[in-house]
């Protein structure tokens, strides 16, 4: 299992190397801004969008033991980055109910931010195809004084965070002047223990683009 | 190449081989987590044993005080760099992160075996831009990682949570505000704040430590720095109804050898290091006199562009220490290649002349005081030969040394007391009289396409003769590391360091030697950069791969961390 663990992270170093593209000015903020007047960077925010986002998120492998699926909404972020890709940040809310026998608080208030980056691959537009980083928050839908118990669910009466990672297609399918709608589906690994987490996310989505 | 930045190179090198600024620390002062060029065991953000394989003698190296460290803190007998108040750059930043491994909706179907909690990192802060040479900076972070296997021992003996913020009895919480003045001829600041800070104890107690007020300023005037603090701490164990009070003023003086200094063939900088105490109540550690005046004197010696003898003399009352050495290059440069030669020399009757000398310790019906100042004196040489060779895009490089070293610290145990899981020492530090020999080996090869990527390789070992039982740690044997950095497209920045450390040995904090299993660890940090904006976007995966362990008696497990950050520079 290590020997594999190991392997893939080597794979992943290797990986990033066909975008290396210039110097290692590790700490480019010493620079004044005339010296980086050529970098791929500075497209970024040339454009902006917001906008709204409600779906449902399906829980995969053990998890569908513990919670069932969930609505949730939410606001959205997207900017360009470099020419071929965006980045997004995403915020949104979901009551998730539980389905396990013999816990205490019937859902649970659950708050997920994402910061990751698409991909407007040409081959494939309009779809773009994206990853990031997402932090979870959690805390159950519970009155009881009591802050932390050992049973099941017991660490859920007190605040969670977890972190994980996740990878999207990003479908736009209706343009309308300044407005965009489409489709998120979004496949998301959270870091958790004893298990790792699996969610299936999907959404659709109205975005105004503000410039 | 210059030559003489050829020698800095290699001196540079001869120091540490592995320069792994590109992983990102999860707080300042906590770079030690990601390195594996020698022997780096964390117990906590307050305390880990960090020493370099081709350093030489036993010791750690924030064990041993330089005048490189003169502003950092003093926590208990380490020279740490965290908790720092060396104000940022102009910035506004947000920091929040976690051990992995909570358990979320894995909750509520996990009746077994069931893990403990993870606990998360935290930092905010700014310092605006200089308005008319004047700015003002604030900052709040603690580190709540490695807290939790200790926190049901450690909150018995405090009457609050111990933290600025939350209930997981972080090691360190530190907030702190300030204004500060910066023009071509002064930089100064005054800051204050409150602290809370456990300090790991030479008996491997964790010592709560509440510092309100903690007050701190600066000056830096021409060739002249000025670094003074006052900090009223308040001790306590509530277990045993026991509180007591310190005041303490300490800080430095420092005259620097400026840039006119620089061009002549002697260049001297001096300076004093001092602290003065005043105790109250139930304190855990004294100092002699309630105070210690540090003068201290460096002197480098460059006759040649070639050769170069370095040396630092400090001296008081009690102490004395002396670290020099003499390097030498080749007088025939030859492009693109570099070989140095080098001795080294560390002297003195402590490692760290400014900590405190003794350790009260009662626990459980025994009482000791432990003598932190051991009689005699420790010498260690180090004879060391570099090479660097540079063909095309690749660069080959290697050190050998061969070092020795007598009157090295230890700790002669009179005892071990159980409280809790936890174990405890009693008995004073000594010094082993007898020379300990030691051997190092390390080769790196460095190798780039043209400035597309960046990628090292490194490997070292190390043998050791003498008598192990008595070193503190076994140091690991061995080590194999692997880094590469690319920043895409001028503005994505990606990171990794995979790396291998061999077993390493506690043998004198417990009844049972700890032996720390060597393992693998991968570190990540991927980055968005818009540095017309000045903002940077930043996570870092840390120790990935490696099993969970406590590195250090009565430390916390070391856990796979993902932090992140968000950064605006104005």
């Amino acid at each position: 299992m290590k020997l594999k663990l190991i392997l893939s992270a080597a794979v992943l170093c290797l990986a990033t190397m066909p975008f290396a593209q210039d110097s290692l000015a590790v700490k480019p903020e010493a620079k004044p801004a005339d010296v980086v007047m050529a970098n791929p960077a500075d497209s970024a925010f040339s454009k902006v969008y917001v906008s709204i986002e409600g779906g449902e998120m399906y829980p995969f492998g053990d998890l569908q033991d513990a919670v069932e699926n969930a609505f949730y909404g939410g606001v959205g972020l997207r900017y360009s980055y470099w020419d071929d890709f965006d980045g997004f940040v995403h915020f949104n809310y979901a009551y998730v109910k539980v389905r396990a026998e013999g816990i205490p608080f019937p859902g649970v208030h659950q708050f997920v931010g994402r910061l990751g980056l698409d991909w407007h691959w040409k081959q494939l537009r309009p779809l773009a195809v994206g990853a990031g980083f997402t932090c979870n928050w959690t805390r159950a839908d519970s009155d009881d004084d009591v802050d932390y118990y050992s049973g099941r669910g017991g660490m859920l009466l007190d605040n969670e965070t977890e972190f994980g990672w996740f990878a999207r297609v990003n479908m736009p399918f209706l343009y309308f002047k300044d407005f965009t709608a489409g489709l998120n589906v979004l496949w998301e690994e959270l870091w958790t223990l004893p298990e790792r987490s699996n969610m299936l996310t999907v959404g659709f989505y109205i975005e105004r683009r503000v410039w | 190449m210059k030559f003489s930045s050829l020698l800095t190179t290699l001196s540079v090198a001869s120091l540490a081989v592995f320069a792994n600024a590109a992983i990102d620390p999860e707080m300042e002062g906590m770079e030690p987590v990601s390195r594996d060029d020698g022997t780096f065991l964390i117990g906590g953000p307050t305390y880990y044993f960090d020493r370099i394989l081709g350093a030489g003698g036993l010791h750690s190296e924030s064990e041993l005080w330089t005048p490189a460290k003169v502003n950092n803190r003093l926590l208990f007998n380490r020279m740490s760099v965290l908790p720092s108040w060396d104000p940022m750059e102009p910035s506004v930043w947000v920091k929040t992160g976690n051990e992995l491994g909570d358990m979320i909706y894995q909750d509520v179907i996990t009746e077994y075996d069931r893990p403990s909690n993870r606990t998360p990192i935290l930092e905010g802060g700014f310092r605006t831009p200089s308005f008319k040479g004047f700015w003002a900076t604030a900052r709040g972070f603690q580190d709540d990682h490695y807290s939790s296997r200790t926190s049901n021992y450690r909150h018995k003996m405090v009457s609050d949570e111990f933290a600025i913020f939350g209930e997981n009895y972080p090691m360190f919480s530190s907030i702190y505000g300030g204004l500060g003045f910066t023009n071509d001829f002064v930089n100064a600041y005054a800051l204050a704040g409150e602290e809370y800070l456990w300090e790991y104890a030479e008996s491997s107690r964790w010592i709560p430590v509440h510092m309100k007020p903690r007050v701190q300023g600066h000056v830096d005037f021409w060739n002249l720095a000025l670094n003074v603090a006052y900090e009223h701490a308040e001790y306590q164990d509530v277990r045993v109804k026991e509180s007591g009070e310190r005041d303490e003023v300490n800080g430095s003086v420092l005259y620097s050898c400026g840039a006119e200094c620089q061009k002549g063939i002697f260049q001297i900088s001096a300076g004093m290091a001092f602290r003065f105490v005043s105790d109250e109540g139930d304190v855990y550690t004294g100092l002699d006199n309630d105070r210690v005046l540090w003068p201290f004197m460096q002197l480098r010696v460059q006759p040649l562009r070639w050769l170069r003898a370095d040396v630092m003399f400090g001296m008081n009352d009690s102490d004395w220490l002396v670290q020099d050495s003499i390097e030498m290059g080749s007088p025939f440069p030859v492009k693109g290649m570099g070989v140095t030669v080098g001795v080294k020399n560390i002297s003195g009757t402590r490692l760290n002349p400014l900590a405190d000398d003794v350790e009260y310790f009662t626990m459980k019906g025994v009482s000791d005081d432990i003598d932190l100042a051991p009689d005699g004196q420790m010498n260690l040489v180090q004879a060391y030969l570099a090479f660097a060779d540079t063909v095309a895009s690749v660069s080959l490089g290697g050190r050998a040394t061969f070092w020795a070293e007598h009157g090295a610290e230890t700790f002669d145990v009179d005892g071990f007391v159980e409280d809790g899981d936890f174990e405890f020492r009693y008995g004073d530090v000594a010094r082993i009289n007898s020379w300990i020999k030691g051997i190092t080996g390390e080769l790196w090869i460095d190798a780039w396409l043209e400035d597309m990527f960046k990628f090292r390789a490194l490997a070292g070992f190390e043998r050791i003769d003498g008598p192990m039982e008595r070193f503190e740690v076994s140091p690991a044997e061995y080590f194999v590391a692997f880094t590469g950095d690319w920043l895409i497209r001028k503005s994505f920045r990606v990171s990794h360091s995979l790396r291998f450390r061999s077993d390493a040995q506690w043998n004198l904090r417990g009844h049972d030697p700890l032996v720390v299993k060597g393992d693998w660890y991968w570190d990540a940090t991927f980055e968005q950069q818009f540095p017309r904006l000045g903002l940077y976007l930043t996570g870092t995966l840390i120790h990935v791969l490696a099993d969970e362990v406590v590195q250090v008696p009565n430390g916390d497990y070391d856990r796979i961390r993902f932090v992140c950050t968000v950064k605006k520079t104005f």
